[in-house]
């Protein structure tokens, strides 16, 4: 069994998700968590009026936390697998 | 083993509106961890074919071509309506990634043990 490594800083990306809505935004958000490492962050700006609906109910469904959630802007913890 | 969702989607040019926004709630459950499959029936089995929702595009929504390969990327099933597909002499061979013909048995199969399903 591999030993685990010295913890790794966490690192923050950010997406601009412009207007896009519903499942347009979701795969978006989806695609962009998967190619993070768990704990890194995603600062995401979203203009869609159903946003501030949606994404918290996004991070409740696939498990990933919502640290910062003053629409337009969030902020969005890749879980730990 | 994940969650289970279902899209029934009935239309293709002959209702654009629908055809499209079905494949955004698809991308929505897909993207939200849910093993998804999407049920195409009568027309909407056309969707089934390589290149024929190149130009379906309605506005404020992506592409629909592009919402299919997103879905399909993300782990979603198309599953096409087997005498719905015959009925309209489409063919096997031009079917797009992520999509299979299907009986009736597969779909009971998939939607059993209270798969929600939504339809279009």
């Amino acid at each position: 069994m591999e030993e685990e490594g010295p913890a790794v800083a966490a690192r923050e990306f950010a997406y601009d998700a412009g207007d896009l809505s519903c499942g347009e935004l979701l795969i978006e958000l989806r695609r962009r968590m998967l190619s993070l490492r768990p704990g890194d962050l995603l600062a995401v700006t979203a203009l869609d009026p159903a946003a501030p609906l949606d994404i918290p109910a996004w991070c409740f469904t696939t498990g990933h936390a919502l640290v910062f959630d003053r629409p337009p802007h969030y902020k969005i913890r890749r879980r730990r697998d | 083993m994940a969650e289970k969702f279902c899209v029934s989607l009935s239309f293709a040019k002959d209702n654009s509106d629908k055809a499209t926004v079905g494949f955004v709630v698809a991308n929505a459950a897909a993207a939200s961890n849910r093993e998804t499959m999407v049920f195409l029936s009568t027309e909407g089995v056309r969707l089934s074919q390589k290149g024929y929702a190149d130009d379906i595009r309605e506005e404020g929504f992506a592409p629909l071509a592009d919402l299919m390969k997103s879905f399909v990327e993300a782990g979603g099933k198309i599953f096409v309506c087997s005498p719905c597909f015959k009925k309209r002499g489409l063919k096997e061979d031009a079917l797009v990634p992520g999509a299979a013909v299907v009986g009736g048995a597969k779909l009971v199969e998939f939607l059993a043990g209270g798969t929600p399903c939504f339809s279009y």
